[in-house]
């Protein structure tokens, strides 16, 4: 996904992320803060409001027990710091009065914050008890996300006092959407509104996730400087990332000021790890919370985030399901088609319904199929090149295709939003899903596209927090986990099923190359044995004849019949063989001169007629790309043919012409012969297929046969027209010559 | 003119005997002077030529022509074609491949080693006897053996 590229992100907002917010070097002064080394309590630094505030002393250096800190509070420190637990929490009476001593391990030590508990103790554990068991009771795991985040705004108002407690979750791009509202009305009502991704800073998000609460009790107050600043050999600064009262960002301070809000409170909602949405505490004068209503309100975060999690993966979880279904169905029906084009094709709802889109798109190799609302297929084209040329091998979603694409802008209105996933890396196929535009209003609290740096390149937060309104353009639905989930299994189905029809394919032409061989063995074997038995036939009929002179004609013509029948059945092997070599044989192609072919052909011809009678009519013919010999034979056939079938009539003629057709150059012969009825077009060009009767017509019908494979191996066509009694025409076509070949 | 000691004899290798009915038939009607020697298969041909085996003792001198089938029991007629073209002696016998097959390959295999003539049997006994006539006019009478037979290549016609 892709970060909003219009909102600012100059340098001076990129200064902001990189402002050194776990080190501030300085703490809120609402409390003191020691950083004590682990074994001997050595005070390494400390906070130089510490000895005002508390009225101890403690110098770098020095042990806390040499500081005279009380041995109670010296010795329970270091059972906690030899023991496993990540926090501490006692109180302790010190001179200035009573306080509250938290601890959390640092990389660079103890860090012990001492805070004054208030003078009217707030309510102890057994006074939140009630109340927090009362909200956990609301938390009826079948209640929407929505209720259970209101319940819980109202929850944190009541606990904490803040005048307006708000509950947002982030989406993909950090901005974040205010979900939840609760307020006295002091303030004013944010709920829906939208608050630009730019408010906190990467870091502070990353802070937020390691540190799950933050008050500010008064935007105004003066930072403690650390005293020293920097520790240890390294000379590093105190790292804050744990501690309470961690000084913030004067920008955050501005911030807050600008908003009219003195105190603010966050608790983060973290969910698997990610920030997934703050609970924002303000007031509009200073506030000050007590460390017990803080871990209760912390409390109240992860409680929150644990059911908003588990009701998200629940929705997933079902969502997914419904998908698998879907999913299942489809697959089932993929295995069931013989190719991935006609599984697309014929199951457009299935395949759309998959992840909810408008359209989708098969591009696979130089094709492209849609269903539905898609781009053009050039648009698809230089798309899917554009995924190939990113290095998408497996899937790639977004939601705001024109933002990172900008070619995609041009059609916006039926695919802002694209899934996509790679099934063929060599190819660059790729299955795409498509979803249009969906223009959406969005209440902006304060403009979101208006960076905020002076002159002098300082950045300064923004200071108006007006409802700026903004049309989203250019944006889909975006797609849910699940659907990308569905998505990558789906992806792995098909190329599954591609690499399985491969296999299949591969085991199917090595098969067919075993017949091949085996079919050569055979016509090899019936050339040299199937003939010898018709020679052998003829031969002795022929001496039979020979010695007997006195024959009568009966007998006479019944050994012509044999000799005849035998020459057929020998001609008949000879054509079939020659059919089935035409198979094998590879085409040695050359330009042709057409013209000299059929006059040789004609030439031919004429010599075997006793009178030739017919009369030929051959027109210029331009030259062809052939197998002489090959291209020889059709025309032999065509023209043999064409004069045969016309031997009867009164005035044979033979037409021979060419015309361009396309690409193709077209030859045609045509004759005034018997012709034929177009009702058995179907069968003219089948092996042994006749359309006359033997004795008033020659040939063992295979002729046309074997010029259709002559033809259909060079990659043209050739058909035939007919009316019978009234002449047939046959015309065939040769590519023009091509790299190819 | 020919003595008729010189009038050497036609080697008929044929394994199939209807074949070679037909082929002596035809023969006999060309009314050749020749001797015909029939063998019928690829290693009696080699025995004959090669004067060993059953024909250690034939009169010596080379046939006038090789009527060779090409499907033939044990080494088939590519084969014994092979063997006789490779011997610098026997190569100058010509020999006519005769065969029922069309298939290229069996022509360009013959011609590959060095056949001198290539006849496809024709169905028709008319034709058929033809040929055999012809082929034997050529081969047997018009056609002299070489005085030197180191002097020309196998494939030469000399006439």
């Amino acid at each position: 996904m892709d970060n909003a590229a219009s909102l600012p992100s100059d340098a001076a907002l990129d200064r902001c992320a990189e402002e050194p917010i776990r080190i501030p070097g300085a703490i809120q002064p609402f409390g003191a803060l020691l950083l004590l080394e682990p074994r001997h309590l050595l005070v390494l630094s400390r906070s130089a409001n510490l000895q005002p505030l508390t009225g101890m002393m403690a110098s770098p250096g020095q042990t806390l027990a040499e500081a005279g800190w009380p041995g109670t509070l010296t010795a329970a420190l270091a059972e906690w710091s030899n023991s496993d637990d990540a926090l501490y929490s006692a109180p302790a009476q010190l001179p200035t009065g009573r306080f509250r001593l938290s601890g959390t391990r640092g990389p660079q030590g103890l860090l012990v914050e001492l805070e004054t508990e208030p003078e009217a103790p707030g309510p102890g554990l057994d006074a939140l008890y009630p109340r927090l068991k009362l909200f956990l009771d609301e938390l009826d795991p079948a209640s929407s996300t929505q209720t259970i985040m209101q319940g819980a705004a109202r929850e944190m108002r009541r606990l904490t006092g803040f005048e307006r407690v708000l509950i947002y979750r982030f989406d993909s791009d950090g901005h974040g959407t205010v979900l939840a509202e609760d307020g006295d009305g002091s303030l004013p009502s944010y709920l829906g509104h939208r608050f630009p991704a730019s408010d906190i800073p990467a870091q502070a998000r990353a802070l937020y996730c390691q540190n799950r609460i933050r008050l500010i009790p008064d935007a105004r107050y003066t930072p403690v400087p650390l005293e020293p600043p920097v520790v240890g050999t390294a000379q590093a600064p105190v790292d804050l990332s744990a501690a309470s009262w961690r000084s913030v960002s004067p920008v955050h301070l501005e911030y807050m000021r600008n908003m009219g809000t003195l105190a603010s409170m966050s608790v983060s909602l973290v969910i698997d790890g990610e920030l997934w949405g703050l609970i924002s505490c303000h007031s509009a004068g200073p506030r000050l919370v007590g460390p017990q209503i803080r871990a209760a309100s912390e409390f109240i975060g992860r409680v929150l985030a644990h059911h908003i999690g588990a009701n998200e993966r629940s929705a997933a979880h079902a969502h997914r399901i419904a998908l698998k279904d879907i999913e299942v169905g489809l697959v089932e029906r993929l295995s069931r088609v013989g190719s991935l084009k006609a599984g697309f094709l014929e199951n457009p709802q299935a395949w759309t319904a998959l992840l909810s889109s408008a359209g989708a798109a098969l591009v696979w190799k130089d094709e492209i199929h849609t269903i539905g609302a898609t781009p053009t297929a050039s648009q698809i084209r230089a798309l899917a090149e554009w995924l190939h040329a990113q290095g998408v091998d497996r899937t790639f979603c977004t939601d705001c295709l024109g933002t990172v694409w900008p070619p995609a802008s041009a059609f916006a209105d039926t695919a802002s939003g694209l899934a996509a996933a790679s099934i063929s890396r060599l190819h660059g196929s790729f299955l795409m899903w498509f979803r249009p535009e969906v223009i959406r209003t969005v209440q902006w609290r304060g403009d979101p596209h208006k960076t905020a740096v002076d002159q002098s390149g300082a950045l300064h937060p923004r200071r108006s927090f007006e409802i700026w309104q903004e049309q989203l353009r250019g944006r889909a639905e975006p797609w849910r986990r699940s659907e990308i989930d569905t998505l990558a299994d789906f992806r792995s189905v098909v190329v599954n099923l591609i690499l399985r029809r491969a296999e299949e394919r591969a085991a199917l032409s090595e098969e067919l190359q075993r017949s091949n061989v085996e079919l050569e063995s055979f016509s090899y074997s019936v050339s040299h044995d199937l003939r010898a038995p018709f020679r052998h036939i003829t031969g002795f009929a022929e001496l039979l004849k020979r010695r007997a002179r006195n024959l009568d004609d009966t007998a006479s013509h019944y050994l012509d019949n044999i000799v005849q029948a035998a020459v057929t059945a020998g001609r008949l092997v000879d054509d079939l063989l020659r059919f089935s070599h035409l198979g094998r044989a590879a085409l040695s192609c050359a330009t042709l001169d057409m013209n000299k072919i059929v006059e040789e052909v004609r030439q031919g011809i004429d010599l075997n007629e006793a009178q030739p009678r017919i009369t030929w009519h051959i027109d210029k013919l331009p030259p062809a790309w052939g197998d002489a010999s090959y291209i020889r034979q059709v025309w032999y056939n065509l023209m043999d043919n064409a004069a045969k079938y016309s031997s009867g009539s009164a005035h044979p003629e033979v037409r021979i012409s060419a015309g361009r057709q396309g690409q193709d150059i077209v030859y045609i012969v045509a004759d005034n012969g018997v012709g034929f009825d177009m009702a058995y077009a179907g069968k003219l060009f089948g092996v042994f297929q006749r359309l006359h009767r033997t004795e008033d017509f020659d040939g063992t019908g295979i002729g046309l046969a074997l010029s259709k494979r002559i033809i259909d191996k060079h990659g043209g066509w050739i058909k035939g027209e007919g009316v019978a009694g009234a002449g047939a025409r046959f015309c065939f076509a040769l590519p023009q010559r091509n790299e190819r070949q | 003119m020919k003595k008729i000691k010189e009038v050497r004899p036609i080697l008929l290798v044929e394994d199939n005997p209807h074949d070679l009915e037909l082929t002596l038939t035809a023969l006999a009607q060309c009314n050749f002077a020749n001797e015909i020697i029939v063998v019928r298969d690829g290693a009696e041909a080699l025995d004959y030529v090669f004067q060993q085996g059953d024909y250690a003792a034939r009169p010596s001198g080379p046939p006038a022509v090789i009527l060779l089938d090409l499907k033939l029991p044990k080494l088939d007629g590519l084969d014994v074609l092979a063997r006789i073209k490779a011997d610098s002696q026997l190569r100058q016998i010509p020999v006519v491949m005769l065969t029922s097959s069309r298939e290229e390959r069996d022509v360009v295999s013959s011609y590959r080693l060095g056949v001198n003539a290539f006849v496809v049997k024709p169905v028709e006994f008319g034709e058929f006897s033809e040929a055999i006539r012809s082929l034997g006019m050529f081969w047997a009478i018009v056609n002299h053996p070489p005085t030197h037979p180191a002097s020309f290549g196998g494939q030469d016609v000399q006439g």
